[in-house]
């Protein structure tokens, strides 16, 4: 039974991945050409920040990217453990390494912002803090995925990483009304109106959309890669006359 | 109870002992967790003047004086001021009625000495016009 | 561009060599993946039958 869920779901997967790519892939950079005309020639200045507040646009979807992205391992990472579902950590090791690179993109453009309007590129408050622990937590379970020479064991570990870890995103969210921070507090997601004029949120929700579309094209296709190498080592097991 | 069931049960009993244990750990850090004071705050714990710390406000309007590289202003929480004197670059969004964190410490004739002025910056964001047009009619920071 | 392009430009370019980076190592892994499946002569699971839609 076990034996062919383990067949049936991953194959079912890549079909489905092989059928949606070529045209998510298509629409992605359709959009995100669509986004940096607007950030750079629809939306307007702010009042106070200038023109900086193009950086935005990167900044602030990447953060939700990033978070989502942890999520979305801390729930693979469940599914392994719980239900040992087949597919869970073959995508968890494709997610992991799209996650850092969003939180990276967010640590380097807070930064390049910052610095012109803050007066600095980095100071170690609650959000900031919070923020590169997540940074660090992906790259742990990246690195831990891959420590083992059985790759259960490490697809274990990594999972067990992510559910830990889980708790770090309230940390990051709250952060900025928990404690005093030199981060401003939430403009988008709060429970009255946003706190930013249509003109720059319009720009931001659709970066965020295109970006978003940008993530799931990327773990798609590296889950899908993940299929083949997998199946590739198997072969490779089997071809050695190990017992697999 | 299945194997499954009981995996999971073990995942949420672990999972829900480690966030009590994280809140334990946050609400016992979170004194040092706070990034900076408030002028009352400063007040309150009157630390001594070696000791660096950072203070945090608004600008008070019309409390800046610049003569030549020193700049001096006042920081409120529109309950307790205090001056502050810095000798550098300000940032871009210093001004008055901006909120900003100077880190420094406390001088033998109560002046903050600031060796590092930040400026904060809020949440809010709009086109130029639209702030204009906003103060104009009265109805800057509602609600706030 | 006012005076803070630099910042400005720098965060674009940063975003675009993480992201853009990532999506060229993401398409080569899979490209080399399926070449060696290719060479052991295995259809990758789930794909089209031999001959069918292989290589565009």
């Amino acid at each position: 039974m076990a034996d062919l869920h383990f067949l049936a779901n991953p194959a079912r997967f890549r079909r489905f991945s092989q059928r949606v790519l070529p045209g998510l892939g298509f629409a992605t950079v359709l959009m995100l050409c669509a986004c940096l005309y607007m950030a750079f020639f629809v939306a307007p200045a702010d009042y106070q920040q200038g023109q900086t507040v193009r950086i935005m646009f990167l900044h602030v979807p990447s953060a939700w990217l990033s978070m989502m992205g942890y999520a979305l391992l801390a729930g693979l990472g469940a599914s392994l453990l719980v239900w040992r579902h087949p597919l869970a950590a073959l995508m968890a090791r494709a997610a992991a390494p799209v996650g850092a690179s969003f939180a990276a993109v967010c640590l380097l453009t807070g930064s390049l912002w910052g610095r012109p309007m803050w007066g600095t590129y980095w100071v170690w408050d609650a959000r900031l803090t919070s923020m590169l622990l997540l940074f660090f937590l992906y790259l742990g379970h990246i690195a831990l995925s891959r420590a083992y020479d059985e790759p259960e064991r490490g697809d274990r570990a990594a999972a067990i990483l992510a559910l830990i870890g889980v708790i770090n995103l309230p940390i990051i969210k709250f952060s900025v009304d928990w404690w005093n921070t030199l981060h401003q507090p939430a403009s988008v997601t709060r429970l009255d109106a946003p706190a930013i004029h249509n003109s720059i949120l319009v720009p931001l929700l659709w970066m965020a959309v295109s970006l978003l579309f940008l993530f799931v094209f990327l773990v798609l296709l590296r889950t899908e890669t993940e299929i083949d190498r997998r199946r590739l080592e198997n072969a490779a097991a089997q071809e050695e006359g190990a017992p697999a | 109870m299945t194997p499954k069931r009981r995996r999971l049960w073990l995942l949420i009993g672990s999972l829900g002992t480690l966030a009590v244990a994280a809140a334990l750990v946050l609400s016992a850090l979170n004194d040092n967790l706070v990034f900076f004071y408030s002028p009352t705050q400063v007040a309150e714990k009157s630390p001594g003047p070696d000791r660096r710390f950072r203070l945090g406000g608004l600008v008070e309007a019309g409390s800046v004086q610049k003569e030549g590289q020193v700049v001096r202003f006042v920081v409120t929480d529109t309950h307790k001021t205090m001056a502050v004197v810095y000798r550098g670059m300000l940032p871009d969004l210093f001004r008055e009625g901006q909120g900003v964190i100077a880190e420094g410490a406390l001088g033998g004739d109560g002046v903050f000495v600031a060796r590092e002025v930040l400026a904060k910056h809020d949440e809010n964001y709009m086109p130029p016009e639209v702030a204009k047009a906003l103060k104009e009619a009265g109805r800057w920071k509602e609600g706030k | 561009m006012s005076n803070h392009a630099a910042f400005i430009l720098a965060s674009y370019l940063a975003a675009f060599v993480i992201l853009g980076g990532l999506v060229i190592a993401s398409l080569s892994a899979r490209n080399r993946v399926r070449r060696e499946l290719d060479q052991r002569g295995l259809a990758p699971r789930g794909s089209a039958p031999r001959g069918v839609d292989r290589k565009r």
